[in-house]
C-alpha cells in the first residue's frame, strides 16, 4: 500500500506542473493587462504609457522566461507581490483565508451534521414517510441555483423582513469579542445557508443510498437476529460500512465547496479567497491569480489523495498490494 | 444495435421509469415544446418600452416587465431554446470527450493511461472559474464559447467512468476470446461495451444536461456568459440584483424557469438510474 | 433647476462625533502619487493637503503653498510653502518634499495616472530655499495652474526605499487634519485627528470609512443608521423619496457635475467615417425619453464633449433632435440602403452590422445601449450590445479596437481643454483620442485655444468648437446625469461643486455633526 500511495504522490507533481503552466498561459494570453485593468474609466492611460508600464513590470519578457522566474521564486516559497497594492501575495492570501475557512468550515460541519443523521434515518426505512418527504426536499435543494437562492433569501430575510443583515462580516456598531458573536452569526447565516444546501442535498442522498443498500447486507440481518435494535444495527453496522465510500466522496465535496464559495462570497461581499480570486482575475493581478490557482490545485489534489488513502485502507486488496 | 432494438429498449425504459421520472419526462417534453413555439415570443421579448419599465405582474404582463419595459414572460420563453440547447450540447460534448479519453486510457493502458489520467487530474483540479473567465475574456461571447467552456470542464467525470468500464470489459473472457478469434479492438468495445454502458450513459447525460444548464446560467449571471438581449435565463437574472428592492419579479420568474428545468432533468436522470439498476438486479 | 449649495459657513459648527462614510472599494494604495481610483481620493482628502486647492466656486486657493506667482514668461511658477506646514511626525514640509514628489511623478518607472499627464510638459524644477521652489514648463498652457492641485510626499520617509513597495503606502504620513489609525482590508478604514496638524482642525473626532461595493446594500446600511452618507443612483433616489423612514432621517443632496455618458465611435471604420452616418446615429437615440424614463428627469441631454456646467459649453448649441425619418434620409444619402431586402442596410456588399461594446458591470450604460440598438434595428442597422469584462474592454478601447463603445467621461477638475481627447495628434497608441477623430478645422481651433492667454477669447473658441462637435458628431454624446447622495440630516456643513463633494477645499473637512452622540 505504501507503494501505491507514494506512487500517487509522485504522480501529483506532473499534474501540478500541468495546471500551473496552463494557468500561466491562459492568463497571459487573455486580453487586458494589470497596467490598465486596475483603474477606472476616468483614469485611462495612453497605449504608449501602458507599454512603458508593462516594461517596468517585466511584462514584455518572453513567456518561458517569466514562467521560469516565477517557478524559481515559488520553489523558495516566494509568491511575489500583488500588482494591485504591491503587498506580498501571501499576506493577502493570509488575510482572506480565515474568512473562507469560517464560511466553508461551517458549511461542512452543517452538511455533515445534517446529512448523516438524515441520510441514515431515511435510508434505514426506504420509501418510508421520512424518506419520501426528505427525498423530495433534498431533490429540490439539489436543483436550486445558488445565486438565485441567494437573491431570494436576501430579498426575503434582509429586505422584506429585515431580520438579517444584507452583506459583510460584521456591523460597525457590534461590540467585539463574545458579545459580538450574535452579530457575526447573523452575518454568517445567509452565506452559510446558500453554501451548505447544495452539498447537503448531494451528501444526504448519498448517505441514504449507501445505508439503504448496506442494511440489506447479511451482516446487518445477522446483527438483528442477534437481538440488536433496529437503530443499533443501523448505526453500528450499516452506517459503518457505508462510511468508507462517504469519506472518499468527501474528498470531492470539499473542492466543490471552495469553488461554490466564489459566487457566494461575491454576492454577500464576503472578503474570502473566492472573492480575492475573482477580483484578481478581473484586474489581471497575475501573481495573486497564479498563487491561488496553485494553492487551490494543491488543496484539491490533497483532498483527493486523502480520499484515495481512505479507499486504500478500506479495500483489503489494495492494502495488501494485490492490485494497484 | 438496430433501430428495432433501440425502440424496444426505449419502450422498456418508459415502463420501468418510476412515476417521478415519467413526470420529469413530461416536463422536459413540455420545455421542448415551449422552445419550438418560442419564436412567437421574440418580438415581445425585444420590444423596448421605457415608459413601461419595472411594472409588476398584471394581466397585460403576467410576469411583469424588466428594466427596459420588455415583457418578462416573453423574455423567459424566448430564452428557453438557447438555455436548453446549450445545456444539451455541452453535456454531449462532455460525454463524447470524456468517453473517448477514458476508453483510450482504459484500453491501451501503460503510458497512454498514465498521461491521460494526468490530463484528467489536471482538468479536475483546474480552477474552473478561472478557465471560464479566461475563455470569456478572449473568445467572443457566443453559445459556442459557453458550450466549450462547460464541456471542457466537466468531461473528467465521464472519462473516469468510461475508463473503469473499459478496464472491466477488457479482461472478460468474452473479449479475450473475440480477440483470439481476430476481431478488431474497436469492434469488441462497441459490441460489448456499448450495450452495458448505454443506460449509465443516459443517466450521466441527463445529469450532465442539468449541470450544464446551471453552469451556463451562473456564467451569464456573473456577466461572462451570453450577452443580452439574445440571452438565456441566467442573463435575464444578471440584471435582477440591481432592482431587487423594487422589482422582485425580475429575480423570481427566470429563476423559477431555471429551477424547473434543472429539476426536471435531474429527476429524469434519477429515474433513469433507478430504472437501469433495477433492470440489472432483475 | 438644480444648483450648488455651500453650507460650510452656515451655523455654528460643533466639534465631536464619528463620521461614517462609504467607499465603493478598498483603496489599492494610500500613496497620493500612485492613486488611481475614487476610494483613494476620498480617504486621502483627510490625510494629504494639496499645494493649491479648488474652492467650491472652482477658484484656486492656497493649500500647502501659501502663495504662488506666475513669472512674466508665462511658463514658470514660483511657490512659497507655509512655514507652519508640518508632517504628522512634526517635521516641516519643505521644497525637498515638493521636488521629490514631482520627480517621482515624472519617473517613467512609476505609474501615476492622475498626475503624470499633467506634468508631461515640465522642463525644470528648482529649489530656491527650504520653503520655496520654481517649476518651469516648456510652454504656456492656460490651465497649467490646475496642475498644482497636487499632493506632496515626505521625502525623508521614502529615501532609500522602493517607492512602490514602501510601508508608507499602506501607513501614510499625514500632513492633513487627520491621520490613519486602522485599515482592515476590504472592511474599513479608521482615521482620527492629527494632533500635529497646522491648520484649522476637522470637526469630527474620528472618521470611519466602510467598504460597501454594492449600491443596494449601501442604501440599506444607511437606512438602518450605520452610515452617514452614500452615493445613490436614480432608483435609489426614488426609493428614498417614497420611504418615510429614510426620508425622515436623511436628506437628498443632488447636483450636476461635469461627468457625462457618451458612445465613442471609431471614425476610421467604414461605417462611421462619414459624418452623416454619425449624425444619423445621434438622431436615432431618443435622449429626451432616456432622461425621462431612465433618469426620471435628473439628467440633461448634451450636444458636445462637455457637461452644461462647463464654461466651454455653449447653451445655444442645441442637441440634434430625435428624428428617425431624418436619420434614415441621412443614411440613404450616405449610401446605406437595403439593396438585398434582408432588412439590414448595406453598401458595396458590406452589411451595416457592428458591435457596441459596454463594460459588463454597468446598468445604466447597458440600458442606454440597448435602447439605441432597438431603435437602430428599426431603421435597418444591426447593432449588437456586447458586455465585456472590464480589463478586456478597456484594453480594446485604449487601442481604438472597436466600432462603438459605451463610455463615461469623468472630470476631476474643471479643465475644458478637449485637445488630449479629440485632436488628431492624439490617436492611439500615443494618446487618448481612441475614436481616431480628425477634423482640420477643429484641430486648428484646439491648438489656438491652448495658446490663447485671454480667458474670454479662449472660451469663445471653445464655443465655436462646440458647434463643430455637434454637427460633426465625432461620438454620440448622451447625457449629463446628476450626482445624488443621501446624507444623514445631522451631517451639516456640506458644499457641492461642479467637480463634486470632494476634490474641493474645505469640502468634507468642513462637515460637522449636529449634537454629536457618544457612539463607540
Amino acid at each position: 500500500m505504501i507503494r501505491y500511495l507514494s506512487r500517487r504522490v509522485l504522480l501529483a507533481a506532473p499534474t501540478l506542473l500541468g495546471i500551473v503552466i496552463l494557468v500561466f498561459l491562459l492568463l497571459h494570453l487573455a486580453p487586458g493587462s494589470p497596467v490598465t485593468a486596475g483603474g477606472e474609466s476616468s483614469r485611462r492611460v495612453s497605449q504608449r504609457a501602458a507599454e512603458e508600464m508593462r516594461r517596468t513590470y517585466g511584462l514584455d519578457r518572453p513567456l518561458p522566461e517569466r514562467f521560469g522566474k516565477w517557478l524559481g521564486r515559488v520553489a523558495r516559497l516566494d509568491f511575489g507581490e500583488s500588482f494591485v497594492d504591491h503587498r506580498p501575495v501571501l499576506e493577502r492570501v493570509r488575510e482572506a483565508f480565515p474568512y473562507t475557512l469560517e464560511l466553508n468550515g461551517l458549511a461542512l460541519l452543517l452538511t455533515l451534521g445534517i446529512a448523516i443523521p438524515l441520510g441514515v434515518a431515511a435510508g434505514g426505512r426506504p420509501e418510508g414517510p421520512l424518506d419520501r418527504a426528505s427525498g423530495a426536499m433534498l431533490f429540490a435543494l439539489y436543483s436550486l441555483p445558488s445565486f438565485w437562492a441567494a437573491l431570494l433569501l436576501q430579498a426575503l430575510f434582509s429586505i422584506r423582513l429585515r431580520w438579517l443583515p444584507l452583506y459583510g462580516v460584521v456591523s460597525d456598531s457590534a461590540p467585539p469579542g463574545w458579545s459580538g458573536l450574535a452579530d457575526r452569526l447573523a452575518h454568517l447565516a445567509l452565506p452559510v445557508a446558500c453554501l451548505t444546501y447544495g452539498s447537503l442535498a448531494f451528501y444526504a442522498r448519498l448517505v441514504r443510498a449507501s445505508v439503504a443498500e448496506a442494511r440489506q447486507a447479511d451482516f446487518v440481518l445477522a446483527a438483528r437476529a442477534r437481538g440488536l435494535s433496529r437503530r443499533q444495527a443501523l448505526w453500528k453496522h450499516a452506517f459503518r460500512n457505508a462510511l468508507l465510500p462517504l469519506i472518499t466522496v468527501l474528498g470531492l465535496v470539499l473542492p466543490g465547496l471552495l469553488s461554490g464559495s466564489v459566487i457566494i462570497e461575491r454576492i454577500f461581499a464576503w472578503p474570502g479567497l473566492g472573492r480575492l480570486y475573482f477580483d484578481s482575475i478581473l484586474s489581471r493581478d497575475y501573481p495573486v491569480v497564479l498563487a491561488l490557482s496553485l494553492l487551490g490545485a494543491i488543496a484539491t489534489l490533497f483532498f483527493t489523495f486523502l480520499a484515495d488513502v481512505a479507499y486504500a485502507l478500506a479495500d483489503p486488496r489494495v492494502r495488501d498490494g494485490t492490485i494497484e | 444495435m438496430t433501430p428495432g432494438v433501440i425502440a424496444t429498449r426505449a419502450g422498456g425504459l418508459w415502463r420501468t421509469l418510476p412515476g417521478s421520472g415519467r413526470a420529469a419526462l413530461v416536463v422536459v417534453a413540455f420545455l421542448w415544446l415551449v422552445s419550438a413555439i418560442s419564436p412567437l415570443a421574440s418580438r415581445a421579448a425585444s420590444e423596448i418600452r421605457l415608459e413601461d419599465r419595472l411594472q409588476p405582474p398584471s394581466a397585460a404582463h403576467p410576469f411583469g416587465t424588466d428594466d427596459l419595459g420588455r415583457d418578462l414572460l416573453a423574455r423567459v420563453v424566448a430564452a428557453t431554446p438557447l438555455s436548453l440547447a446549450i445545456g444539451l450540447t455541452a453535456a454531449v460534448v462532455s460525454l463524447v470527450v470524456g468517453f473517448v479519453v477514458g476508453s483510450v486510457a482504459g484500453y491501451f493502458g501503460g503510458a497512454a493511461d498514465l498521461v491521460l489520467s494526468r490530463l484528467v487530474e489536471v482538468v479536475l483540479c483546474f480552477p474552473v472559474l478561472f478557465l471560464l473567465l479566461a475563455l470569456a475574456a478572449f473568445l467572443p461571447p457566443s453559445p459556442a464559447t459557453v458550450i466549450l467552456a462547460i464541456g471542457l470542464t466537466t468531461w473528467p467525470g465521464d472519462a473516469r467512468f468510461a475508463r473503469a468500464e473499459v478496464l472491466k470489459a477488457r479482461d472478460l473472457d468474452y473479449t479475450r476470446a473475440a480477440r483470439a478469434a481476430g476481431a478488431s479492438t474497436p469492434r469488441i468495445l462497441l459490441r460489448h461495451l456499448l450495450p452495458n454502458v448505454l443506460a449509465p450513459l443516459l443517466v450521466s447525460a441527463a445529469f450532465g444536461v442539468a449541470w450544464a444548464i446551471l453552469a451556463e446560467a451562473a456564467l451569464s449571471f456573473l456577466g461572462v456568459g451570453l450577452p443580452a438581449p439574445a440571452g438565456s435565463w441566467g442573463g435575464i437574472l444578471s440584471a435582477a440584483p440591481a432592482y431587487i428592492e423594487e422589482a422582485w419579479w425580475m429575480a423570481l420568474f427566470p429563476g423559477l424557469a431555471l429551477f424547473l428545468t434543472v429539476s426536471a432533468y435531474n429527476l429524469l436522470a434519477e429515474g433513469l438510474r433507478r430504472a437501469s439498476t433495477e433492470k440489472t438486479f432483475a | 433647476m438644480l444648483g450648488y449649495i455651500d453650507e460650510s459657513r452656515q451655523g455654528t459648527p460643533v466639534d465631536g462625533g464619528v463620521l461614517r462614510r462609504r467607499l465603493v472599494g478598498d483603496p489599492g494604495t494610500l500613496n497620493a502619487v500612485l492613486q488611481s481610483a475614487g476610494p483613494e481620493q476620498e480617504v486621502l482628502a483627510y490625510l494629504s493637503r494639496n499645494l493649491l486647492d479648488f474652492d467650491s466656486g472652482m477658484n484656486l486657493v492656497p493649500g500647502l503653498a501659501e502663495k504662488y506667482e506666475t513669472l512674466p514668461d508665462g511658463r514658470t511658477f514660483r511657490f512659497w510653502l507655509r512655514p507652519e506646514a508640518v508632517w504628522e511626525d512634526g517635521t516641516p514640509v519643505t521644497s525637498a518634499d515638493a521636488v521629490f514628489t514631482i520627480r517621482r511623478i515624472q519617473d517613467p518607472k512609476i505609474s501615476s495616472p492622475v498626475f503624470k499627464p499633467v506634468f508631461e510638459g515640465l522642463e525644470a524644477v528648482q529649489t530656491i530655499d527650504a520653503r520655496s521652489f520654481t517649476l518651469r514648463f516648456r510652454d504656456f498652457y492656460a490651465y497649467r495652474p490646475m496642475a498644482f492641485v497636487m499632493p506632496l510626499l515626505p521625502e525623508r520617509r521614502y529615501a532609500g526605499k522602493d517607492f512602490a513597495r514602501a510601508r508608507e503606502n499602506r501607513f501614510p504620513i499625514s500632513n492633513g487634519p487627520y491621520r490613519l489609525v486602522t485599515w482592515k482590508s476590504q472592511e474599513s478604514i479608521g482615521l482620527e485627528r492629527n494632533p500635529k496638524y497646522w491648520g484649522e482642525r476637522g470637526h469630527y473626532d474620528r472618521v470611519i470609512f466602510r467598504i460597501v461595493p454594492d449600491d443596494a446594500v449601501a442604501y440599506r446600511v444607511l437606512a438602518s443608521g450605520d452610515l452617514d452618507e452614500t452615493r445613490i443612483d436614480t432608483s435609489g433616489k426614488e426609493r428614498a423619496l417614497s420611504d418615510p423612514a429614510v426620508s425622515s432621517r436623511c436628506r437628498l443632496v443632488e447636483f450636476y457635475n461635469l461627468d457625462y455618458n457618451y458612445i465613442a465611435l471609431n471614425n476610421r471604420s467604414p461605417f462611421f467615417s462619414d459624418a452623416r452616418v454619425r449624425r444619423a446615429l445621434t438622431m436615432l437615440l431618443d435622449r429626451g425619453r432616456i432622461v425621462r424614463s431612465i433618469f426620471h428627469g435628473s439628467a440633461r441631454v448634451i450636444s458636445g464633449p462637455w457637461a452644461p456646467d462647463s464654461p466651454a459649453y455653449d447653451p445655444t448649441v442645441t442637441p440634434l433632435p430625435f428624428d428617425p425619418a431624418g436619420a434614415s434620409r441621412l443614411l440613404d444619402a450616405a449610401g446605406w440602403k437595403d439593396t438585398n431586402g434582408d432588412g439590414t442596410r448595406d453598401r458595396e456588399g458590406r452589411e451595416f452590422a457592428f458591435e457596441l461594446l459596454v463594460s459588463a458591470g454597468t446598468t445604466v450604460g447597458r440600458e442606454i445601449d440597448e435602447t439605441l440598438a432597438g431603435e437602430l434595428r428599426r431603421v435597418g442597422i444591426r447593432a449588437t450590445v456586447r458586455p465585456m469584462e472590464w480589463a478586456a474592454f478597456i484594453e480594446r478601447v485604449d487601442a481604438g479596437d472597436f466600432e462603438a463603445a459605451s463610455l463615461a467621461w469623468s472630470a476631476s477638475d474643471p479643465n475644458p481643454d478637449p485637445y488630449l481627447y479629440w485632436h488628431s495628434s492624439q490617436w492611439p497608441p500615443r494618446g487618448l483620442n481612441s475614436g481616431f477623430y480628425r477634423n482640420a478645422e477643429a484641430d486648428r481651433l484646439m491648438e489656438q485655444a491652448r495658446g490663447e492667454r485671454d480667458d474670454r477669447r479662449r472660451l469663445a473658441i471653445y464655443r465655436q468648437l462646440h458647434r463643430i462637435f455637434r454637427d460633426d458628431a465625432p461620438a454620440l454624446f448622451v447625457t449629463n446625469a446628476s450626482l445624488k447622495y443621501l446624507f444623514s440630516r445631522r451631517t451639516r456643513g456640506l458644499a457641492t461643486s461642479p467637480v463634486g463633494l470632494f476634490g474641493i477645499w474645505p469640502g468634507p473637512l468642513a462637515w460637522w455633526e449636529e449634537t454629536p452622540a457618544a457612539r463607540p
